[in-house]
Formats: C-alpha cells, structure tokens, sequence
C-alpha cells in the first residue's frame, strides 16, 4: 500500500510541475519556456511523447485482433489493458501535440480543410479515427459501472469485432504514415536510420513491442497491486511478439546491409554507438529473454525483456524524431520545463491508467482475496481501532496536497524574464543596392536575391514596363523604390503620415483641407491620398490598393516575385524552375558585394536568418 | 542583501502566494466534495437548508450571535477582520507592486486612513492575543497555533507600519522590510493548511455542521464490526 501512495505521490508531484509549464507555455507562447528556435523547432515533445506514444499504444491493435480475429481467447483478459492503454497511449500523444502546436480551439481544421498532399494529412486523420474506434472500444468498461446507457454498452459489446478490424485497419495506416513522414528527411535524418523502409519498419516494430507493453503493464499493476501473475499466458504473448522482432530486425540488419551502410555501423560516432545500443535493447535483449523457456516464464525474464524492449523502442522513435534529425549545426538541449511537460504527460497518462484499474473491472476474473481489492483498504485502524476515514479521502487529501504544492512550485521556478519576448524585431527594410543587378537584402544580413533589374526591364519590353512592379509611387515620382513605403522588413507600415502633414515644419495644411468640417475625424470620413496626390497611381497601374498599411518588405518581394513566377511556371512548361525557392535565392552574390560581405561577416550578430554558415564561406573561395 | 530581498520578492513570493491560492482553492474543493458526499451516504436526507442558510449570514455578519453576548471582543474582532482584508489589498504600495509585476491595479486607501488601520490591527491583535491569554476559559481552549497566529499576523503589519513611516538607515530599512516580506510569506505557505483556512470554507461550515449529525446508512454495523459485537445492540 505504502508502495502504491509513494509511487503515486511522484507522479502527481511530476504533473503539477508539468501542468504549470503547460499552462505558461499556453499563456505566453513556446519561448516562454521552451529553447525550441527556427532552426530546431521540432523539440522534445514530439521525440519522446508522440511518437513513441504512438507506438507503444500498438498493443491495443495487436492485441484485440489475436483475440477476436485470430480467435485466441486465451489472452481475452488482456483485451481490455491494451485497449485502455492505446486509448492512454493516444490522448497522452495527441496532449503532447496539442501543446507543441498550441492554439488547441483550431485542432478541427483537419476535418475541413483537406491538404490530401500532406502525409501529416493523413496522420491527423487516422488519430481522429483511431481515436473515436478506441474510444468506442473502451466505453462499455466505464458504462459497466453504472445502470445508464446500458442499451450503448450492449450494442457496443456485440458490434466488438467491427471496432476491433476498424482498429486494426486504421492503425496499420497511422503507424506506417508516421514512417512515411520520415522519409521527407533524407538530407536531415542519420544514414543509419535513414531507409526507403521506413513505413514498414514502423509498423513491424510497433506489432512486435505492442503487447510487450501490454505484458509490462500487467507486471507493474500486479506488482503494485500484489496480484497473481499468470505467466504461462503471458509468455505465449511474448513469444508472439518475439516472432514478430525476429522478422523486425531481419528487416533492418538486410536494409542496412542491402544499402551499403554496414560500415557506418562500427565506425565508432556516437550515433553508431547509439545505434548499437538500440539494436541490444530493442532486438537482441528482448529476443534472447522470450525465445529461451525458462526464462520467458519466469518473473524476471518477462520484466528484463518487456522493458529493454519498451526502452529500445522509444529510443529508436526518439532518435528518428530527434536526436538523429539534428544536423543543423544549431544545438538543441531541451529546457527543464520541457522536460516536465514531457514528464508529466506520461505521468498523468500513468495516473489515469492506475485509476481505471482500480475504480473499472479491468480484470476478466475476480479477485481471488477480495482484501486484496485495490479498492479494499482498512476502513479502521487495526491496533487502535480509530476510523481512518474512506481510503479515498485519504488518498485524495494527499494527493491534493502534493499536487497544489508542486503547481505552486512550479510556477515559481519559471524565470519571470523568460515569460516576455520581444515579439517580432523591429527592422527597417533597407533599399536594394546596384544598379543593373540590384542586391535585395532589405534586413542588410547579407542572404539577399541578386535581382536583374535591367534584364527584367528588357524582357518587359522596354520603359513603360515601369508600372508592372512599381504599382505605386511617392508625390513627384517615377518609380519609388519598394522599401519607400514597405519600410519595415516583418511588419506592416502605416504610410501616411498624418504629423507630418499637419506640422508647421511639414506639410502645414488645415484640418477642414482633409477632413469634411462637422464629421467626425477618422481616416475613412477624410480625403484619399489620390484626391491631392494625382500621380501616385502610374498609368497602366496594375496593381491599385487603397490602403494606407503596406505588408511587409519580406511579403511585398514575395508577392509581387513570386506570383508573378508561379504563372510563368505554369504557362510555359520549360520555365518550372522559376517558381521554385532557390530560382531566386541561389546564394551567390554580385561579384561587386563580395568584399563588402567579407568585412561585414567579422561583425557578430548580423543574421536574422539562420543559413549554415558554410555555404557562405563556399561561396567566397569560389569568388577568390 | 539585496539579492535575498530579490529572491523573496520573486521566486518565494510566487511560490508562496500560490500555494496560498492553490491551497484555498484545493480546500474549498475538498470540502463541498466531502460534503456532497456526505449527503449522498447519508441516512436521512431532509437537511435544514433554510436554516443553515440563514446561519451561515448570521455568522458572516456576526451581529447578532456575539456582539449580544461579548460586545467588546466582537467589536475587536470584526475590526482586527477588516484591517486583515483591507488594509494588504487596497494599500497604495501592494497595488503598485501588482501593476508594475502583473499589469493590474484597482482602487487604493488613502496614506492615512491605511495608517491608522494598520495601527488599528495591531492593537486589536494585541488585544485579542491578550484576551486569549487572561481569560481561563479562553486558556484551556486554546491551542499553540491560537497563540502564534496573532504574533505572525502582527509581524508583517507592524514592519509594513515602520518600512511606510519610520525614517531608519539603508540597512535597517532592508532588515525590515525583509522581515516584512517573509512573515507575509511564512503567512501565505500555512494559511491554507491552517485554521486560517476559514476565510474560504466558512460559508460551508453552517452546512458542513448540519450535515454530520445525518450519519451514513448502515453506519451501526460497521460501529458495531469494530467494537467486536456483532449481532448485538449496541
């Protein structure tokens, strides 16, 4: 009992923690509290919470079909666990997503806005679904506790098999579409781990630790509830699934060697220590303790192999999604608090297992010793006789307490200097330089578009072509510059500068020269630009926006480029290229800006983008 | 020095004050849980509401029950009450803390009416600590924590009072404001475990009362497992 408080006192300690981070980075963003950046933002969250959780939630699927498709009934006692604990396994995956993603109230858009080119289109769908299936599967456990809805538990019950192939069918798509998304990596991700066999070797891997999850499950509550083990049965599950790891590793050690990369695996790097590691875990621990007798039907062999298996499976889904993604050059080390929110999911995924196996008929059998009913603790002290008060008030007076001490804490350790960012910086887009090329590079970090001004000119025919990109100048001008009036490089500009015209040392015009005497003072009542200024607008303009707010120097490029690109990839079928990033962006600079970009490189903190600096320096010899 | 104050201002002043609010909150949950579930187990099921009710108001607003019976360590009482609530929300220097720290603020006491309601706690927590110790019967009620609450909810009064009016050195004056500081906190981290406590689960305890005298249904047989005497009357 002791065993069962302490235990669980850690847990919820954890969960208040996390639940403090959780609500900060809610509150005030993920630089709150995370050290996630735009280089790595792909953080913890998703390496050790989503996709391991994915994973080992795969012993619901396994398990139900060897009972109800396969038709083993032997393990029926077990269906009823790996249900619960894909549905745990699931929610706790989709909490953790829903706090890397944030703005929770928008997580329907999938259901409305199809994007079928996504492979995460198809990874929010088949959560969904799975999700309603799983739900479906375990409501009739909860309903059995009381007398209402008891016509849906019936119906649920007998329509088992249909939720049961549902289950399996839609699984088998999410586990492998994990993998599929991994393939989109394969400048990013480790050679090691790297392989066009990704989606199979997610969803093998997934069926073989599946039930050993399942299996562990069991250990835990039997030991902490001091119930019978019933080895034999959970030996044949692991055989099973030991079956599936041979076929597993086959699958990968034939890849690897399939595709020359045997000797990066004792090359010494870390990475293939690491990798090495995950093969002693995941396979070769796990194998040698289910396939010899005596020791998959002993008490320990069962816990050595369930464990180095869940172990080697949340390291192999950690390091695909993360560790082995980082190739950047940017560091990524998770702050504390993420590590709490990481935690603490998982804590509260625990806490909500041991719950239902203790208020819900988890097992198919009684229990033998009803004292030994978790629920069946001493009402009344045995010695001296005084009412201890229910076991549940007990445990939640504790727990309670644990729990407000350690969200109180953790809000308090959270730096008050990390909660406010600066928000978006506020830079003043600078105009191109050149002349026949001009260097966009508006931010002045020196990752600028050299632009053939003279040449666009050419191919737009001449002079009056002026007005196809210049839509609109300043009073007594011909062609402004675009940073004329998209002054600033990330934010929206408001142009009109109403001091300015109003000031003695300005424009110094009356109010009633604008705005009609007796109506109210606002700009939509007030003059347009145009009404004074007669040639802001060039002939032939293609583009009139009424508006005194400009987007942003970054957007204005993009747009007036790119949409003027995308339609020539699409007309003419030799110039696809055009509408692609690096048609514009190719890295290389003027040969007249290079030594200019030499001295400016020595001054720290100039880039607000973050390119490898190696490409740079690439790019210098070859000017050399 | 300085750094201390610092902590005392942030982290522990967070943690503090939220275990306080947490703290409160967590007890007022328990307590309507317990009570719900009370009524729930409970034999008989028709409760005075309506007098419990009126009670609850009586003894919110205690004219009637006490000032009849102990005038003067009512008006004591309620006064002690009021400087405890008023005076550490609608001081001047709280609110600016909040709004410089939180970005709210809201109506504030004027300098001197929060002086002489600051002095008005202390002497009536003197009094009451007084009175607590002189009377006999007070004395054999009384527990460590009746004697120590009015001395800690004195300390912080008594240093906001000289950090506010009292010209003392650089040194002293961060001496005591540290002690103000920390004695507020020391406050904040046992009110909700405490008897103090009742600032939010008093409302509830008219209720609470009415409810323990409907006992469980078949309270009698587990009364009787436990003497050993099953089967017999007890």
């Amino acid at each position: 009992m002791k065993r069962l408080m302490t235990f669980k006192s850690i847990l919820w300690t954890i969960v208040g923690l996390a639940m403090a981070s959780g609500i900060t980075r809610m509150l005030f963003g993920l630089g709150a509290i995370t050290n996630q950046s735009d280089a790595t933002p792909w953080g913890i969250w998703k390496g050790i919470n989503v996709v391991p959780g994915i994973a080992l939630a795969a012993g619901g699927f396994v398990v139900t079909a060897i009972i109800y498709v396969m038709r083993r009934h032997e393990f029926s006692r077990y269906s009823k666990f790996a249900v619960l604990l894909a549905f745990l396994g699931y929610i706790s995956a989709a909490t953790s997503l829903v706090v890397e993603l944030g703005l929770p109230w928008l997580v329907w858009h999938p259901v409305i806005y199809w994007q079928p080119h996504s492979a995460l289109f198809e990874v929010s769908w088949c959560v969904i679904l799975y999700l309603t299936v799983l739900f479906l599967e375990f409501v009739p456990v909860p309903l059995d506790e009381t007398h209402w809805f008891s016509g849906v538990r019936r119906f649920l019950i007998k329509y088992k098999l249909i939720l049961v192939v549902l289950g399996v069918m839609i699984s088998t798509l999410h586990q492998s579409s994990l993998g599929t998304m991994f393939l989109l990596t394969p400048e990013k991700l480790h050679a090691l781990w790297y392989s066009s066999m990704l989606p199979i070797m997610f969803f093998v891997s997934a069926v073989a630790i599946g039930p050993l999850m399942v299996i562990l499950a069991v250990l835990v509550v039997s030991s902490l509830y001091g119930r019978e083990l019933e080895r034999e049965k959970l030996g044949m599950l692991g055989l099973i699934s030991m079956g599936v790891l041979v076929v597993y590793g086959l699958i990968r050690i034939i890849d690897i060697a399939a595709t020359g990369k045997l000797l990066l695996v004792f090359d010494g790097s870390w990475q293939a220590n690491i990798f090495l590691l995950e093969l002693v875990l995941i396979l070769v621990l796990p194998i040698i303790f289910l396939a010899v007798k005596k020791l998959r039907y002993s008490t320990a062999g069962l816990w050595i192999a369930t464990i180095s298996g869940v172990l080697g499976m949340v390291l192999n889904r950690a390091n695909i999604a993360g560790i082995m993604l980082v190739q950047t050059g940017n560091l990524y080390i998770p702050t504390i608090y993420e590590i709490f929110i990481s935690v603490g999911i998982i804590s509260a995924a625990i806490l909500g297992f041991l719950f239902c196996v203790e208020r819900f008929k988890l097992w198919e059998t009684k229990w033998e010793d009803s004292r030994q009913e978790p629920n069946a603790q001493p009402e009344f002290d045995r010695s001296s006789e005084v009412y201890l008060g229910a076991p549940r008030l007990a445990g939640r007076t504790i727990y309670s307490m644990i729990f407000v001490v350690s969200l109180a804490f953790g809000f308090a350790v959270i730096s008050s200097d990390r909660l406010y960012s600066h928000g978006v910086d506020d830079v003043i887009a600078q105009e191109a330089r050149g002349n026949g090329i001009l260097y966009i590079d508006g931010n002045r970090d020196n990752f600028g578009v050299a632009f053939g001004h003279a040449e666009h000119i050419k191919r737009q025919q001449g002079a009056d072509s002026c007005s196809v990109c210049h839509h609109m100048n300043l009073p007594q001008d011909k062609s402004s510059q675009c940073s004329a009036c998209h002054r600033q490089m990330y934010t929206t500009t408001d142009v009109f500068r109403h001091d300015w015209h109003a000031s003695p040392t300005g424009a110094n015009i009356a109010c009633n020269m604008c705005h009609t005497p007796g109506e109210e003072k606002q700009k939509s009542s007030a003059k347009k630009c145009v009404d004074c200024h007669l040639d802001l607008y060039p002939e032939n303009a293609v583009n009139t926006f009424e508006s005194y707010l400009t987007v942003s120097y970054v957007d204005a490029m993009h747009g007036q480029c790119v949409t003027c690109h995308a339609e020539r990839a699409l007309s003419d079928t030799t110039k696809v290229a055009q509408a692609r990033c690096p048609a514009c962006h190719t890295g290389s600079l003027p040969h007249y800006l290079k030594e200019d970009m030499r001295d400016k490189l020595r001054q720290p903190g100039l880039s607000n983008v973050i390119i490898p600096k190696s490409d740079v320096n690439l790019e210098l010899k070859q000017g050399e | 020095m300085q750094e201390f104050i610092d902590f005392c201002r942030g982290p522990l002043f967070r943690l503090t004050f939220l275990v306080m609010i947490f703290g409160l909150i967590r007890i007022l949950i328990l307590d309507i849980w317990g009570a719900v579930e009370a009524y729930r187990n409970a034999g008989d099921k028709n409760l005075a509401w309506k007098s419990a009710f009126i009670k609850t108001i009586q003894w919110l607003f205690p004219v009637k029950h006490v000032v009849a019976r102990r005038p003067v360590y009512s008006l004591i009482s309620i006064l002690f009450h009021i400087g405890l609530i008023v005076v550490p929300i609608f001081l001047l220097a709280h609110v600016q803390l909040w709004k410089t720290s939180v970005g709210i603020a809201w109506w504030t006491l004027p300098y001197d009416w929060a002086n002489y309601l600051t002095l008005l706690t202390i002497a009536c927590s003197v009094a009451l600590l007084l009175g607590r110790a002189l009377s006999k019967t007070s004395r054999t009620l009384s527990r460590k924590q009746d004697y120590l609450w009015p001395i800690l909810l004195l300390l912080p009064f008594a240093t906001g009072y000289i950090c506010a009016n009292v010209t003392v050195s650089p040194s002293m004056y961060q001496l005591v404001m540290l002690t103000h500081m920390l004695s507020a906190e020391v406050i904040f981290i046992f009110l909700p475990f405490t008897k103090i406590a009742h600032c939010v689960v008093m409302p509830l305890s008219q209720f609470v009362m009415t409810l323990a005298w409907k006992f469980p249904a078949r309270i009698d047989k587990k009364i009787a497992a436990t003497l050993k005497k099953e089967g017999q009357s007890v």
